[in-house]
C-alpha cells in the first residue's frame, strides 16, 4: 500500500549518509530563516500584509495585468499573451527566429520548466544555456532540479567534480566547491559574452511602473541581459503586484524566507530595454486563470517561490525532490501538481504528515497543509484513493464509532507485545518497515481511569516532562 | 478573440470574491544608528562598508584598498585613479577584464546592506562584470528599511536599477558558500 512517493523515497533513503546530509542541510537553512525572521519585530505583520496584498492583486488581476502591460509597452517593451505552454513556446521561438538567435542564455525560471521550453527550443536548433550554477550543473547532467531555489541540493561535490572534469576539463579529482565554481564562472562568462539573446523569469511585475523585478544571488540574470541585443521575460500572470509599496513587502520576505539572507545580492528592476536592444515580456496563463475560480486552492497563486515550505517539510527533507512526480516538489508542489492534473500527480498527496510546518513558514501564508488535506478527502471521488488504505480506514471508522468494540480491542492489544516478530513485521504491514512497533501498555487509559489509577499531576512541570 | 482578450475574460469570469488592499502601510524596523547597522550588516552579507575619515583623500584610499587593480573603470568626477571611462566603450563586452569598477549609489538600506543604483553609466554591465566593485555612497542617504527605500524611488526616474547587497555568491555545490559566482568577487561601499 505504499504510494509512488514512498517507493521513490525508499530509493533516496538507500543512500543513508546522503539522505541524512540532505535532511540536516535543509534544516540548517530553515534555522537561518528563523534567525533572520526573528530579527524583525514586524515579521508576522509582514506575512499578513504579503498575503493580503496578493489576495487583492489576484482578485483584481484583470485590472493590474492590463495596467502592467500598458505601462510596460509605454516603457518600450513588447508584451505577448500566452494562454498555455504551447503558445508560450511558440511565441518565444518566433521572437528568437525573428532575431536569428542561435544561442540563448537563461537565468532560472520555474515557468519555463513548467512549459518544457528548453527541449522545445533545442529540438528546433537553438542552443540553450542555463546560467544559474545549479541549473547549469543539472543541464550538463541532463537532469531536473530537485528544489526550486537550490536546484542541485541532492548532489555531492564529487559528482559535480566528475561532471566538470568531463565537460569543462577541470583538474582530475578536484571537487573543491570554490575551484569548481570558479571554473563555471569562466565557462559561463564566455557564454554570456557570446549569446544572441537572454531570457529571465520574473519574481515580480509592478503594475504601477511596468517594470519586471528579478532576484538572484549569483548575478547571472544581470550578466545575461547586459550583452546581447534581446531580453525575453517569461512571466506567470500571477506575478503582478500593484506598486513599489507592495514590492517593499515582498523583497523583505523573499530572501529571508528562502535562504536566511536579509536580501538577495541582486534585486534588479528592468523598466526599459537597454538602448539599442529589445525587451519582450511573455505573460503566461497556463491554467492560472482557472485556479482563480477554485476557492479551495486559489491561495496557491500567492506563492513567491521561496522554497521555505520545502526546507521545513520533514517529508521533503527525508525523501528529496525526485521522490515527487511533479517538477515542483514539497508542499507547494503537491498542490500545484494536483491543480495541473490529479490523474497524474495524486501520488504526491501522500507525501505529507500534516504537521503544518509549511503553513507556519510560508511568507505569504498559503494554507498549504489544509489544501493537501482537502485533496486527500477528494481522492475517493477522483477514483484515486488507495484500496488498502480505504479498507483500513473503513475498519477504523467502524471501531471509532463503536466504543465497546474499540475498548475490547484495546484490552487485547498488549497481546501484540508477545507475538512473534514475523507476524508483525511482514510485507503486509507497510508501517512495520523501518519502524519498531510500540510496546502496548498493559492497561488502557480508560481502564486506569475507571479504576481510579489516574492521578492529577502535582504541578504544571509534570506535563512538560 | 486575441489571447490577451481571452485571458482577461477568463480572469474576470473566474474571480469569485474581491479583496481590498490592506488599510495599513507596512511598518519597518528602525535603528538608533543607521550607519553602524549598515556597516554591520554589510559584513554579514560578505561585503564591507567603510567610513571615509574627515579630510581623507579618496583616491589615496582606493589605491591602498586595491593595490593590484590595473584596469579601473569609473565615470565619477573626482576619481582620478580610473584608467577607463566606461561611457566611452563601444560595446559592453569591452568592459570584460575590468579589475575594479567604481560607481555611485543613491540609497543605502540599513536592514539588509542593499545599495540602490539607478543606471548611471552607459552600460549596466559595469555593475556586474568587474572583478571587484566599489560603491561610493553619501552616508546621509542611508534609510532604515526597504519601505523607506522604495518610498524614495517614487521620485527617481531610471531605465534600469538594482539593489545590490554584498558580492555575487552561490552555494549551489553542497551548500558551500562561494563568493564570486558571476559578478563581483568583492564588494565595498565607501561612505562619504
Ligand atoms: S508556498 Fe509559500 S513557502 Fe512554499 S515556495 Fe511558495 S511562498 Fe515559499
Amino acid at each position: 500500500m505504499s504510494s509512488q512517493h514512498a517507493k521513490a523515497a525508499r530509493r533516496f533513503l538507500d543512500n543513508n549518509e546522503q539522505a541524512q546530509w540532505h535532511n540536516r542541510t535543509l534544516w540548517m537553512v530553515r534555522e537561518k530563516r528563523d534567525r533572520l525572521a526573528m530579527q524583525l519585530p514586524e515579521w508576522e505583520e509582514l506575512r499578513n500584509l504579503a498575503s493580503q496584498i496578493k489576495m487583492h492583486s489576484l482578485s483584481h488581476l484583470d485590472y493590474y495585468l492590463s495596467r502592467f502591460a500598458a505601462r510596460a509597452e509605454a516603457n518600450g517593451a513588447l508584451v505577448h499573451w500566452a494562454k498555455d505552454a504551447d503558445e508560450h513556446n511558440a511565441i518565444v521561438l518566433n521572437i528568437l527566429n525573428e532575431h536569428k538567435v542561435k544561442k540563448l542564455v537563461k537565468s532560472k525560471s520555474m515557468l519555463t520548466e513548467e512549459c518544457h521550453l528548453n527541449p522545445f527550443l533545442e529540438a528546433r536548433g537553438i542552443e540553450v544555456v542555463e546560467s544559474d550554477l545549479g541549473e547549469r550543473i543539472l543541464q550538463l547532467m541532463q537532469a531536473a532540479p530537485s528544489h526550486i531555489v537550490m536546484p542541485a541540493i541532492h548532489l555531492k561535490r564529487q559528482e559535480v567534480g566528475k561532471l566538470f572534469e568531463e565537460k569543462l576539463h577541470t583538474e582530475k579529482d578536484n571537487s573543491d566547491p570554490g575551484y569548481l565554481t570558479h571554473a563555471a564562472r569562466l565557462h559561463l562568462r564566455n557564454e554570456f559574452l557570446t549569446a544572441d539573446a537572454a531570457m529571465t523569469g520574473a519574481n515580480f511585475g509592478v503594475a504601477e511602473t511596468g517594470e519586471v523585478v528579478v532576484c538572484t544571488n549569483e548575478g547571472n540574470a544581470d550578466m545575461g541581459t547586459s550583452f546581447p541585443p534581446l531580453h525575453i521575460v517569461s512571466m506567470g500572470i500571477e506575478k503582478v503586484i500593484p506598486d513599489h509599496q507592495a514590492l517593499s513587502v515582498y523583497t523583505r520576505l523573499l530572501a529571508r524566507s528562502a535562504t536566511g539572507q536579509p536580501a538577495t545580492t541582486y534585486t534588479s528592476h528592468y523598466r526599459k530595454p537597454r538602448p539599442g536592444s529589445g525587451m519582450h515580456i511573455v505573460l503566461v496563463d497556463n491554467g492560472r486563470s482557472r485556479t482563480l475560480g477554485n476557492e479551495e486552492h486559489l491561495q496557491t497563486l500567492k506563492c513567491i517561490r521561496c522554497g521555505a515550505c520545502m526546507n521545513t517539510c520533514p517529508v521533503y527533507r527525508r525523501s528529496g525532490g525526485y521522490a515527487y512526480t511533479y517538477f515542483i516538489p514539497g508542499p507547494i508542489g503537491i498542490n500545484l501538481g494536483m491543480l495541473r492534473s490529479p490523474d497524474r500527480y495524486s501520488g504526491n498527496v501522500a507525501a505529507c504528515s500534516l504537521c503544518y510546518s509549511c503553513n507556519l513558514v510560508c511568507p505569504v501564508r498559503i494554507d498549504l497543509a489544509d489544501q493537501i488535506y482537502r485533496w486527500r478527502q477528494q481522492l475517493d471521488s477522483l477514483g484515486k484513493a488507495d484500496r488498502v488504505k480505504k479498507i483500513v480506514s473503513a475498519g477504523m471508522n467502524y471501531l471509532f464509532m463503536r466504543p465497546s468494540v474499540y475498548n475490547q480491542g484495546l484490552r487485547l492489544a498488549p497481546s501484540v507485545n508477545h507475538l512473534p516478530r514475523f507476524m508483525i513485521y511482514n510485507p503486509l504491514n507497510a508501517w512495520g518497515i523501518g519502524r519498531e512497533f510500540p510496546v502496548f501498555a498493559k492497561e488502557s487509559f480508560t481502564r486506569m481511569w475507571e479504576k481510579g489509577k489516574v492521578k492529577k499531576p502535582q504541578n504544571k512541570d509534570a506535563y512538560e516532562q | 478573440m486575441s489571447s490577451k482578450d481571452e485571458i482577461l475574460a477568463n480572469i474576470r469570469q473566474h474571480i469569485r470574491q474581491t479583496y481590498d488592499l490592506p488599510g495599513i502601510r507596512p511598518r519597518g524596523i528602525c535603528y538608533p544608528d543607521k550607519i553602524a547597522q549598515f556597516i554591520e550588516v554589510s559584513r554579514s552579507v560578505g561585503g564591507e562598508a567603510i567610513l571615509l575619515q574627515e579630510g581623507e583623500d579618496i583616491n589615496q584610499r582606493i589605491r591602498t584598498l586595491y593595490p593590484e587593480a590595473r584596469t579601473i573603470a569609473s565615470n565619477l568626477p573626482g576619481i582620478s585613479v580610473q584608467t577607463l571611462n566606461p561611457d566611452e566603450v563601444e560595446t559592453p563586452a569591452q568592459l570584460n577584464g575590468t579589475d575594479l569598477g567604481i560607481v555611485r549609489g543613491e540609497i543605502g538600506v540599513a536592514e539588509n546592506g542593499c545599495v540602490w543604483i539607478p543606471q548611471n553609466v552607459k552600460e549596466k554591465a559595469l555593475y556586474f562584470i568587474p572583478e571587484y566593485l566599489l560603491i561610493l555612497l553619501d552616508k546621509t542617504k542611508i534609510v532604515n528599511n526597504m519601505h523607506e527605500a522604495y518610498a524614495q524611488l517614487q521620485t527617481c526616474a531610471y531605465d534600469f536599477g538594482v539593489f545590490l547587497s554584498g558580492p555575487s555568491k552561490t552555494a549551489d555545490i553542497e551548500q558551500a558558500l562561494v563568493v564570486g559566482a558571476h559578478g563581483a568577487k568583492g564588494l565595498r561601499v565607501i561612505l562619504v
